[in-house]
């Protein structure tokens, strides 16, 4: 019997190292995406990857092995996005209180029991165009809201990771993702009575 | 019903981030209240729409051979190679030092478990293997404790209640010296899949089950980074478990999980 190990031609002795490349090329679509949803343009996500690549490679010594390297390079590009022009235009028009209004905090205030078995905003703008409907809501959200909305559901960090990312405790980044989605829930409602009212 | 779960607690609910009190307390009231259980399906769903939504934007091919040239020029030294990983776990193994390989290869068999024909599913099989690892080593480099710290496998197994879109069975009686020190729900090919942790003896192990997909081959594979990966199966289960202990007693626990499929 033989038992075929993955990647022979790696085995020897020497310690694993794993190179900038290895580790930051896989992740380029992703920082990508989450680029040209912050900067809203795709000439100005690229050069903030370009950059977040740069700054991440001289920086590289000091990551540490074993430690989440995704987290610690999407952190860089949040960065590199805060100090660009457009970054810097976002997050000053921006002033978010980070507690939930206790208002907004309870179920039944956003969502009413009449709702239960009916026809919801959401569900009827996923019937209609609903990438559609959704990418709008998404794009009216404020960055700090849409960066960890993107970070949680499309990267699938975790709310530790987020925080790392992000630079804010975890507490704060499970406000900002409720938040979001009440935003993003609200924004589909209105879009959807429009369209009501337009008899679409 | 006045007391409704709030906006917060679904969302985190829903992301799986509480913790296993707080989602006990929360799957409770979920089972009692149709208005925050109904929530949390449209909670779901948009999050759903959200990931499919979320991945819009195509790195362009021009725009990434730009970034990789970018990386090309700058030429490779100490400051751009990551350190050794460190020795205890990141370490290659010499192939040849696995004596005890041959044993526990003739202990698999005995097992029932089939090796796999890796020239067609190799590309496949390392691309797994290298998630699971991924995913195990940030268990153990993880500073926080898995969403379910319970050795009790009827507080573990319920926590995935809803979770999950199967359900599995844990062992009454782990192999000695092994024990259950919790769970977490992870994503593995895009797949929701359960990461049992376990401690053999003072290594830890990490038990992924999964839905069993047609292109899955049970049979035993061995990584560079010295973390053995064992794969079995059950008709409906797919089976991963990964560590650094002793290959014979990853297989004994990986064949327990098994056997626990069958006789619940």
């Amino acid at each position: 019997m033989v038992l075929l190990p993955w990647r022979r031609k790696v085995r020897g002795t020497e310690p694993v190292v794993s190179s900038f490349a290895d580790l930051a090329l896989p992740l380029l679509p992703a920082l990508y995406n989450l680029a040209t949803w912050l900067t809203r343009n795709a000439d100005e996500a690229e050069d903030l990857v370009q950059e977040t690549m740069l700054k991440a490679l001289r920086g590289f010594a000091s990551f540490e092995p074993g430690t989440n390297f995704k987290a610690w390079i999407f952190r860089i590009l949040r960065n590199a996005f805060l100090t660009s022009r457009s970054g810097l235009q976002a997050m000053r028009t921006v002033a978010l209180n980070d507690e939930l209004e206790e208002d907004g905090a309870r179920g039944p205030r956003l969502y009413p029991e009449s709702i239960v078995n009916r026809r919801t905003p959401e569900t009827e703008v996923m019937r209609i165009r609903a990438a559609d409907a959704l990418y709008v809501a998404m794009e009216k959200l404020p960055p700090p809201l849409l960066e960890v909305l993107l970070l949680c559901d499309v990267e699938e960090m975790k709310y530790q990771e987020i925080a790392m990312v992000v630079g804010i405790p975890i507490g704060t980044v499970m406000s900002r993702i409720a938040r979001a989605r009440a935003s993003v829930r609200k924004e589909l409602e209105e879009q959807s009575k429009s369209r009501r009212g337009a008899g679409i | 019903m006045t007391d409704h779960l709030s906006t917060a607690t679904l969302s985190a609910f829903a992301d799986g981030e509480l913790s296993s009190e707080q989602a006990a307390a929360a799957q409770e009231h979920l089972d009692a209240c149709l208005t925050c259980a109904s929530n949390l399906i449209r909670e779901w769903r948009l999050k759903s729409a959200i990931i499919k939504t979320g991945r819009r934007f195509e790195l362009p091919a021009d725009a990434e051979q730009r970034i990789i040239d970018l990386i090309a020029k700058h030429p490779p030294s100490d400051a751009t190679q990551q350190k050794p990983a460190p020795a205890s776990s990141m370490t290659r193994r010499n192939w040849s030092g696995y004596a005890g390989w041959a044993t526990a290869a003739a202990l698999l068999i005995a097992l029932g478990f089939s090796l796999p024909s890796l020239r067609r599913h190799e590309v496949g099989a390392a691309a797994i293997a290298s998630e699971v690892c991924d995913l195990h080593i940030a268990a153990l480099a993880a500073n926080e404790p898995p969403q379910v710290v319970s050795s009790d496998r009827h507080t573990v197994k319920p926590w995935f209640q809803g979770k999950l879109p199967f359900s599995f069975n844990l062992p009454q009686d782990l192999p000695q010296d092994t024990q259950l020190d919790g769970a977490d729900l992870r994503y593995l090919d895009d797949r929701p899949v359960a990461q049992l942790l376990f401690s053999i003896g003072r290594h830890r192990a990490s038990v992924f089950i999964e839905q069993r997909n047609g292109s899955s081959q049970p049979g035993v594979t061995v990584t560079h980074s010295g973390f053995q990966v064992i794969e079995t199966a059950t008709a409906d289960l797919q089976i991963i478990a990964v560590s650094d202990a002793d290959p014979q007693r990853l297989i004994v626990l990986a064949n327990a999980l098994r056997a626990a499929q069958a006789h619940p």
